[in-house]
């Protein structure tokens, strides 16, 4: 039996989406279990590099191993992935990865209290201003590891700023910080659960940066492979695309996967009224007090 | 005089157990201190099953002394509801996602078939963007639990010790106003609990004085609004000083913002918002007559 794909405009769903912009602060963290989770299309290289280019400090937490991503065997794909990831991430402007080496899609038996703790401990050492990671709501996620680290992250952005939690932490002269903003990745072709409440705008050098970043994790995307059987078909069809004219097959599925980032920014712009654009669930600095959000909002004032 | 003895039969008659389960010692109140007043005050006997021990939710006090002050304060907060009893389960706050989900479903269960409530409220483990996962994970083991206690092969022993099958024929899914589809209707109204909006004008005054009873988890609540505005170079007036005057007002001011939220559109001033299952829930409605 085969499925018949059926692709609807977001722009027939929905209006467009109110802009946000990434608020001031000087440290983000992207927490998300495997090495490419945070540069692909859905999101999340563009708002990546737009913090980077305001001059926030980035880091990645990659939770897995990622050793299953790949054709080189376990361990070679983990240590090929990582640095890949490490290559992203630069190319982004972040600072750097960490790894905690669980074992890649296999994180549905990982203890949530010891990921959460692991978690909590970054996040007192660095006081993001930001963090960006899965939608712990999303529907239809079939990965472990998303659902599991979106979970241990949403316990942690806010638990890492009480006193009674892991006060061992303290001993190292680290103190309770609480996560202000979370903007979380919108899988909009997941259906319900993903929907964005945001989009952010980006420059043509964020998804420059974002396109470039995607890329670089070449264990497992821009085949050379891909590219030689999207040739076939546009021969078959009496069609070439001359802007892959002279390219080898590696360089041409580099350049056919820029143009699926470019394509998909575009989209996000388009929907939302601009150029460019990715977008989020975004929680701000008092979403979790309902009772309380207007009234600060509206009465608090500059010192 | 015989008129008066019949109406008093007549209530205590309709009177009903309702069982409260809530992850912590604030959530009920926040999304459902007014209605679980509305019941006590017409006759309804309730009991509250609080599942943590809520030893994080203070500003700078020790784990052990701010479960201790949370342990009193939720009792005091209940009594001013009505709830007649409050039986906490003693988890550690923050740890229900690494609590076994059967236990914990069992142990709720066994407070339903020892009660046999006519009314349950839970913590709607469906409600999206809740930041607090216990109350999540508390939603999940109520709702199972609400569903075991009925069937006899859950847990025999229990039968053994004389706690038999119950059926509670109301259920009260309850959340503060996180997620943004709260009022959508869900796919089937048959086998899907549906929205409900509980006016509670005549009860704000009670929730209020109920909520000031928390004056542990108010005071941190004060203290981490400050802290953040402060970090951020910002101020809130009231809290120039944090006090039990500015703590109260704060506390004030969100309970009856929530309760504004609740009422909105509905032509109530004052409400809160359920997914409601009631008697006729599970029965197609062809056959509901």
């Amino acid at each position: 039996m085969k499925l018949a794909l059926v692709w609807v405009p977001l722009s027939i769903l929905a209006a467009p989406l109110p802009k946000v912009d990434p608020p001031a602060g000087k440290r983000f963290l992207v927490i998300q279990p495997h090495h490419d989770d945070h540069t692909t299309d859905y999101g999340m290289g563009g708002l990546i590099a737009r913090l980077t280019r305001m001059g926030y400090e980035g880091w990645f937490i990659r939770a897995s191993n990622d050793e299953k991503d790949g054709a080189h065997g376990y361990p070679h794909n983990d240590m090929i992935n990582l640095r890949e990831s490490e290559a992203a991430s630069r190319i982004l402007g972040m600072k750097g990865v960490y790894s905690f080496n669980w074992r890649n899609d296999y994180m549905d038996p990982t203890p949530l209290l010891e990921l959460r703790a692991q978690v909590i401990l970054l996040i007192r050492k660095h006081r993001p201003d930001i963090v960006l990671g899965h939608d712990p709501w999303g529907h239809y996620d079939r990965n472990p590891d998303h659902r599991k680290v979106a979970r241990a992250c949403a316990d942690a952005v806010w638990m890492a700023g009480l006193r009674n939690v892991h006060p061992e932490h303290f001993e190292l002269g680290l103190e309770p910080w609480r996560v202000p903003h979370q903007f979380l990745k919108a899988r909009v072709d997941y259906g319900r659960g993903h929907e964005a409440n945001a989009a952010v705008e980006l420059s043509e050098a964020d998804v420059q940066r974002k396109m470039k970043a995607y890329s670089a994790h070449r264990n497992v995307y821009a085949s050379p492979a891909m590219a030689k059987s999207v040739r076939a078909q546009l021969a078959a069809k009496g069609l070439k695309a001359p802007e892959l004219d002279g390219m080898t097959d590696e360089q041409a599925a580099v350049r056919i996967e820029e143009w699926h980032m470019d394509w998909v920014s575009r989209q996000r712009g388009q929907e939302n009224g601009v150029r460019y654009a990715e977008i989020y669930w975004y929680i701000n600095e008092f979403a979790h007090l309902p009772g309380l959000e207007s009234y600060i909002q509206k009465n608090a004032v500059k010192r | 005089m015989r008129l008066l003895i019949l109406l008093i039969l007549t209530l205590a008659a309709q009177a009903r157990t309702v069982l409260v389960v809530t992850a912590d010692a604030s959530d009920f109140l926040l999304a459902a201190g007014g209605t679980i007043a509305s019941m006590t005050a017409r006759g309804d006997t309730a009991i509250l099953l609080r599942v943590t021990n809520d030893e994080k939710n203070s500003w700078d006090l020790s784990p052990d002394e701010t479960a201790r002050r949370n342990g009193l304060e939720c009792a005091e907060a209940a009594k001013l509801l009505g709830i007649g009893k409050v039986v906490s389960l003693g988890y550690r706050e923050g740890e229900l996602g690494g609590v076994s989900p059967t236990e914990l479903r069992d142990r709720i269960m066994f407070y339903i078939r020892l009660h046999k409530p006519d009314v349950l409220f839970l913590p709607n483990p469906h409600a999206e963007y809740v930041e607090v996962l216990d109350r999540h994970y508390a939603g999940l083991a109520a709702e199972e639990a609400s569903h075991t206690a009925a069937l006899r092969n859950h847990q025999p022993p229990f039968a053994q010790v004389g706690l038999e099958t119950h059926v509670t024929r109301e259920l009260y899914y309850y959340a503060q106003p996180f997620d943004p589809r709260r009022r959508e209707p869900e796919s089937t109204a048959t086998f899907v609990p549906q929205p409900k909006v509980s006016d509670i004008g005549a009860m704000l005054d009670r929730k209020i004085r109920a909520a000031l009873a928390l004056k542990t988890i108010n005071h941190a609540v004060a203290m981490r609004i400050r802290d953040r505005l402060e970090s951020t170079g910002r101020r809130l007036p009231l809290l120039d000083t944090v006090n039990d005057a500015s703590v109260a007002k704060l506390t004030e001011i969100n309970v009856r913002t929530l309760a504004g939220t609740g009422a909105k559109g509905t032509g109530f001033q004052s409400a809160e918002e359920f997914h409601y299952a009631g008697p006729d829930f599970g029965v197609p409605s062809k056959f509901r007559k």
